[in-house]
């Protein structure tokens, strides 16, 4: 059996023994401007994730050579990527749309592009979450929630 | 030593408290019978709800949680095959034949009835052993304490089975984690990188939200679950009084029960392997274990009893030590911190109404379990079965954002947890275990502290965390426990050969 893959540089779990070891190297950098005590630990931690790595890589690269072929990150990889893009602009909007108008419009946009079709259902479902948060954190708890930098608040 | 335990009493019978147990065990079956959804998830996302709740509501809310969670996971194991929670696989292999006997109701009712005895052997359990240990703990200086905190994180790497270099990055990052913010001792600033937002370190619940929370939301939206709803339908529900002398399964309860507990104490173990366990047991000694795996009802009753006699009993090394034997529990260490109480000797004797109050919960939590999962809910709970898995997704990013940006009122904590969750959902995917990552944030500080302190009481010299009797058992202890499974498995692969 041989990898299946383009590259065999290209396996999940080289790719990330190759991530850690950037951005742990990355992170050593700014131990040298710390007092011995104080970088011992970080630094050491961060060594042991470069080592770990290198480690995980030659394991990873040997299983490439054995003909051990990676199992894929996910088995549809549009619907994870359009999950994350949806969640962090989520976030964005909250930031700078606010949470109200944003939520109100995540919850039926996420629901129905992921496969619930109901517009009743999702009216319903919307109108309760939104309400029960208004009425628990904002009403009951005073809590305040992003309202928007493009509104200067 | 128990009389604090009986002065905790009066206090968890306050309304609040009581009503906080009876709301998780509620919210605990509903996450547990939901497939992708788990007690771990559940109690990541309810933990920054809980910053303004007096202690015992909060912890309240997480017993109630656990425990109803444990028992939930069995709903869709019964009527779909598809354990709720990981340690409801062994009960798939008798209950999933019992519904489709049209004997679903019966199998639900076992499960509920030896969930609710395996809880309250645990809940005994933590009860009679945490004090005594407590108590030990108690004396430990800080080289002591230095080596509690690496032996607990080399107990949780090494024990929770899969590949050690993964476990061992997954400490790393945590210790690494724990770092992040102002030096504990000099107070000079470690990798924030000039954000003010990061000088109290990262808390620990943006962690978790992160770790926990996002991966399976981003599961439920990956892959949409179709029911049938066939099995559900079809429960054949009696009262549950009228169905109790039908269970009569002593031996297998008692039997579960030790087990479940023994296990729940182990570091890294968990109610999976303590489900099997108790299956293989009670088969092996059935008089009929030909019937096993067809619709026996005692394999249920096996099943749940022992995954539910390790959630209080996961608490014992957890509350004493600060090392938790789960992921759960890993995670309930963490709900512990947000309220100021740091897991470990001192828990005992500074907030001995909170930690022996917590205990009664648990106990109160699963002798609830019997009341509200009872005939008639158990009913109502397995039509949770149907509901749409894109709207509960949604509405969990929402309670994600909602609970971590209410810690500090800003959205640059939101944005960390979103990376965290990244993060998450990579290591999920390749196997990377996540109770190193949390354990690692939580003892990372703890054990540097204490390493310091050490080190300036020796005045520098590093043999100061060798020149006593227990920093030296616990020494040996980590060897055993970053050795003893490379043994285990050399001493098996020799025997095979042989």
């Amino acid at each position: 059996m041989t990898e299946s893959r383009k590259s065999r540089l290209t396996r999940p779990e080289t790719l990330t023994a190759v991530g850690i070891i950037l951005v742990a190297a990355g992170f050593l950098v700014p131990t040298y401007d710390l007092r011995a005590i104080s970088a011992l630990l970080p630094a050491a931690m961060l060594i042991g994730l470069i080592v770990l790595s290198v480690f995980l890589l030659l394991a990873d690269q040997r299983k490439a050579s054995a003909g051990e072929d990676a199992a894929p990150m996910t088995k549809a990889p549009k619907r994870v990527i359009g999950a994350f893009l949806m969640i962090v602009s989520y976030a964005l909007a909250c930031d700078f749309v606010g949470f109200y108008v944003s939520t109100a419009v995540t919850i039926p946009l996420v629901a129905w592009t992921f496969g619930y079709r109901s517009p009743v259902g999702l009216l319903i479902a919307t109108v309760i979450v939104v309400g029960t948060i208004w009425a628990i954190f904002d009403f009951g708890m005073s809590q305040d929630f992003p309202t928007g930098r493009f509104w200067g608040r | 030593m128990y009389s604090d335990l009986l002065h905790a009493l009066p206090d968890v019978f306050a309304w609040t408290n009581f009503a906080a147990v009876v709301i998780g065990v509620i919210a605990g079956i509903v996450v547990g019978a939901m497939p992708g959804l788990s007690a771990t998830m559940a109690i990541s996302v309810l933990v920054p709800f809980t910053f303004g709740l007096e202690p015992l509501v909060a912890l309240g809310l997480m017993a109630g949680i656990y425990n109803g969670a444990m028992y939930g996971g069995a709903i869709p194991a019964v009527l779909l095959r598809i354990p709720g929670t990981p340690a409801a696989v062994a009960t798939t292999f008798d209950g999933y034949p019992m519904a489709q006997k049209g004997e679903g109701g019966f199998a639900l009712q076992v499960a509920v009835v030896s969930s609710s005895i395996g809880g309250i052997a645990s809940a005994f359990a933590l009860m009679l052993l945490a004090p005594p240990l407590s108590k030990v703990t108690l004396l430990f200086g800080p080289s002591e304490v230095f080596w509690v905190a690496v032996f607990g994180l080399a107990s949780i790497i090494f024990l929770l089975g899969g590949n050690p270099i993964k476990g061992l990055i997954s400490a790393c990052f945590g210790v690494f984690v724990s770092v992040i913010g102002s030096d504990p001792i000099y107070g000079n600033d470690r990798f924030t990188f000039g954000q003010l937002e990061m000088l109290d370190g990262i808390n620990i619940v943006i962690l978790l939200v992160g770790l926990y929370a996002l991966p399976p939301v981003i599961d439920l939206l990956e892959t949409p679950l179709k029911t049938d709803g066939v099995n559900s339908s079809k429960l054949g529900t009696e009262p549950i009084w009228k169905a109790l002398p039908r269970m009569n399964y002593w031996k297998t309860w008692l039997r579960g029960s030790l087990l479940g507990i023994w296990i729940g104490i182990l570091p890294g173990a968990g109610g999976s392997m303590a489900a099997f366990m108790s299956y293989n047991e009670a088969r092996r000694t059935s008089k009929n274990p030909e019937k096993w795996g067809e619709g026996e009802p005692e394999g249920v009753a096996a099943a749940e009893v022992a995954n539910n006699a390790d959630t209080a009993s996961a608490l014992i090394p957890a509350l004493t030590l600060g090392i938790p034997g789960t992921a759960v529990a890993a995670v309930m260490l963490g709900g512990l911190l947000v309220h100021g109480l740091q897991p470990g000797p001192m828990l005992f004797r500074d907030n001995p109404d909170i930690v022996f109050g917590f205990m009664w919960q648990f106990l109160f939590g699963a002798i609830l379990l019997v009341l509200l999962g009872g005939s008639l809910a158990t009913n109502s709970f397995a039509r949770l079965l149907n509901l749409p898995r894109p709207l509960l997704g949604s509405v969990i990013i929402v309670l994600m954002l909602i609970g971590v940006y209410s810690i500090h009122g800003r959205m640059f904590d939101v944005y960390l947890m979103l990376g965290f969750g990244a993060i998450g959902w990579v290591m999920d995917r390749l196997k990377f275990p996540l109770p190193p990552v949390v354990l690692g944030l939580i003892l990372g500080g703890f054990a540097e502290e204490n390493l310091r302190l050490a080190l300036r009481i020796g005045r520098g010299d590093p043999m100061v965390l060798f020149q006593n009797t227990t920093s030296l058992i616990l020494v040996a202890l980590t060897v055993s426990v970053v050795v003893g499974p490379t043994l285990k498995k050399r001493f098996i692969d020799s025997r095979k050969k042989a």
